[in-house]
């Protein structure tokens, strides 16, 4: 009951004229960056996030998780309305979805996905109420070795649960440390890995690296593929909206046990890209309809999109009480927390309460806030990719590099940009995941000075990760994750030699 | 065209050197133990040398699997499309550095508008004017985040 009074507080916090006008502009932004190819949640807010540097942190963190709501509606119109995912996360939403769409039943596809969409963002925000303070409080146990061991934890969960191949997983998240540890050594104080250049000296921002590998690498991309919009248009009718709401609760299964992947996944570090996709297999599998699954099922819309969104606001939860982000847009916001001055973690419920819980209520109404918004604007929205891409491209070209400038100032995250770019082309085509090379570059100080602290408390011994109950049950978890690729394929080679011979 | 199995190995290769850059930066700062605990370059240096061993993991699966990594990587066709939009990309960015970012703007949108979109010449460059008057007005006005300027912003006193 302690959660419910301080929640209370924070609608005090979060209801104020003021905030309700951030939420209102952060979710259409949300919108538009979710609706326009090559940008997409994680970019958005790494976009904004400059301009937000000289807001209160309250004012601020409100505007950004309104934009990640909206980015997360804007990216399944566009799956919906065009068969273009938004975003990665809503890719399941377009194998029933678009069918719905092209059947003529797109206000009932789109009432459908943002109403349970809204349904699983607001299981997942219950959940962060309700267990919230209780990790926090847990987490004030932690000491360096623990908290070294949490993030092996949630690096070691992409090697497990990753569906890219482990070594590919691994160069990714080592290359974001060492991004990371470029410029300021946090412990010594000194300059390291600069190689002489100047331009270094001041490290690598994670935003540049984000704008780079998920704005300019997709755009890359999307021109790759040569862009076709075969869009259906849709007039979202208020009768048809009304008639989709009273069938919603005919799928209450499929929203309780999506919701549950998704928050599951959320916390852990899965992603609201897993979730969607275990989220829409787990569906199929379990329906009466399996067959009408991929021909327009709304089943197949509910499941992905109830995941996808509670997966979203639920990493939000391990990153305020743990400062480990469950998906790479919270990577970036916590950047942002920590730019602001704000430590993530379970000291910021006692420091700052009123930012935590002004933060927790703002995302019970700016979800529905945003489904209110984005019922109302869709049109508007879908008509903007009927502007040719030639005008559309290259203005997000020009986005995607000032906002790269408007970082820190400085003429040479342009370059960095673009070499981002590249490498995230080059990582997208060849499978290679970029979320654990953002997560990396926004905690390697973090875990390196919790490794390091660890070792100075032990004098040097690595057993202190083995030193108590705790820190103990935390590693072994995390090398299980780490191993798990290599446990599973050594004992499917000794149950089947012959099959997986056959296989390589 | 390039196949799948060159691309694999070609990035590998790539992230392998990046690794190794890594543990050769390292090596400067001490990768030992000093008097504040483990130096500096110690934690860089493993993080190296596990970018390092985890990209020849990818060789090894790569050159094992290499029969089953014929498909074609990138097609002419595609290969075109991507130049189309790389080399202007890059071109702005080369002119941002020289000119400003605004003036680049308005030179990046009319070049694409007016080339690569077949718009006309006077649509193309009054769409690029325009974008980069908005884009001074919303950044330098309303949230007084200063751009890269250029010698056009300097003759006209915009600093």
């Amino acid at each position: 009951m302690e959660n419910f009074a301080s929640l209370l507080h924070g609608f005090g916090v979060a209801l104020t004229t003021y905030h309700v006008a951030l939420m209102m502009i952060g979710v259409l932004l949300g919108i538009l960056v979710g609706v326009l190819p090559g940008l997409g949640a994680p970019n958005g807010v790494s976009l904004l996030l400059p301009l937000t540097f000289t807001m209160d942190p309250v004012a601020a963190i409100i505007l950004l998780t309104s934009m990640y709501w909206g980015a997360l509606f804007g990216g399944s119109t566009t799956s919906i309305l065009f068969n273009i995912p938004g975003e990665p996360s809503s890719v399941a939403t377009t194998f029933d979805g678009y069918p719905m769409a092209r059947q003529g039943h797109a206000t009932q596809a789109l009432t459908l996905a943002f109403l349970s969409a809204g349904f699983g963002a607001l299981v997942g925000v219950i959940l962060i109420t309700v267990l919230s303070t209780w990790v926090a409080k847990f987490a004030l146990r932690f000491s360096s070795p623990e908290y070294f061991a949490v993030y092996f934890l949630a690096f070691a969960s992409f090697i497990g649960l990753g569906a890219a191949s482990s070594f590919k997983t691994i160069v990714s998240m080592g290359l974001g440390f060492a991004f990371a540890a470029v410029g300021m050594d946090t412990v010594s104080g000194g300059l390291r890995l600069t190689y002489g250049f100047n331009e270094l000296l001041s490290g690598i921002s994670f935003l540049i690296a984000v704008i780079g590998l998920f704005g300019i690498g997709e755009l890359m991309l999307t021109m790759e593929e040569g862009l076709r919009f075969n869009g259906i248009s849709a007039r979202v009718k208020v009768s048809d909206v009304l008639k989709t709401i009273k069938t919603l609760p005919r799928y209450w299964v499929t929203l309780l046990r999506s919701s549950a992947i998704g928050c599951w996944m959320g916390i852990t570090p899965g992603g609201p890209t897993a979730a969607s996709f275990m989220s829409y297999g787990l569906a199929k599998r379990l329906s009466r309809r399996k067959d009408n699954f991929g021909l327009g099922e709304p089943e197949g819309v509910v499941a992905p999109e109830t995941a996808d969104h509670a997966a979203g606001s639920s990493a939000i939860l391990p990153m305020l009480a743990l400062g480990v982000p469950g998906s790479a847009t919270a990577a970036v916001m916590m950047g942002g927390l920590m730019i602001w001055g704000l430590n993530p973690g379970p000291m910021l419920f006692i420091e700052r309460p009123d930012f935590v819980w002004g933060l927790i209520a703002s995302m019970y109404l700016g979800n529905i806030v945003a489904v209110l918004m984005v019922l109302a604007t869709i049109p508007l929205f879908a008509s903007i990719l009927r502007i040719p891409f030639a005008i559309i491209g290259p203005v997000i070209v020009v986005v995607c590099f000032i906002g790269a400038y408007t970082v820190a100032g400085r003429p040479f995250d342009l370059w960095l940009a673009l070499a981002f770019g590249v490498v995230g082309y080059l990582f997208k085509k060849l499978d290679y995941p970029i979320a654990p090379l953002v997560l990396a570059m926004v905690l390697g100080d973090k875990a390196e000075d919790a490794f390091r602290q660890s070792m100075i408390m032990s004098r040097g011994s690595l057993s202190i990760f083995w030193s108590n109950g705790l820190v103990t049950t935390l590693m072994i978890i995390g090398l299980v994750l780490a191993l798990g690729p290599v446990l599973t394929t050594a004992f499917g080679r000794l149950i089947r030699p012959k099959a997986s011979s056959a296989v390589a | 065209m390039i196949s799948r199995y060159t691309a694999e190995i070609g990035t590998a290769t790539l992230t392998a050197g990046l690794g190794l850059t890594a543990v050769v930066g390292a090596l400067e700062f001490g990768i030992g133990w000093g008097d504040a605990g483990p130096e500096p370059g110690a934690f860089p240096f493993y993080i190296g040398l596990l970018v390092v061993a985890a990209s020849m993991g990818t060789l090894i699966q790569v050159t094992l699997g290499r029969y089953g990594l014929q498909s074609i990587f990138l097609h002419r066709e595609e290969a075109k499309r991507v130049a189309s939009f790389f080399v202007p990309m890059l071109a702005f960015v080369v002119l941002a550095r020289l000119l400003g970012l605004y003036v680049a703007t308005a030179l990046y949108l009319t070049f694409v508008m007016s080339v690569q979109g077949k718009y006309r010449l006077v649509t193309s460059i009054a769409s690029g004017i325009a974008a980069a008057v908005i884009f001074y007005f919303v950044l330098e006005v309303a949230f007084q985040v200063p751009l890269l300027k250029g010698p056009l912003e300097a003759a006209l006193g915009l600093y």
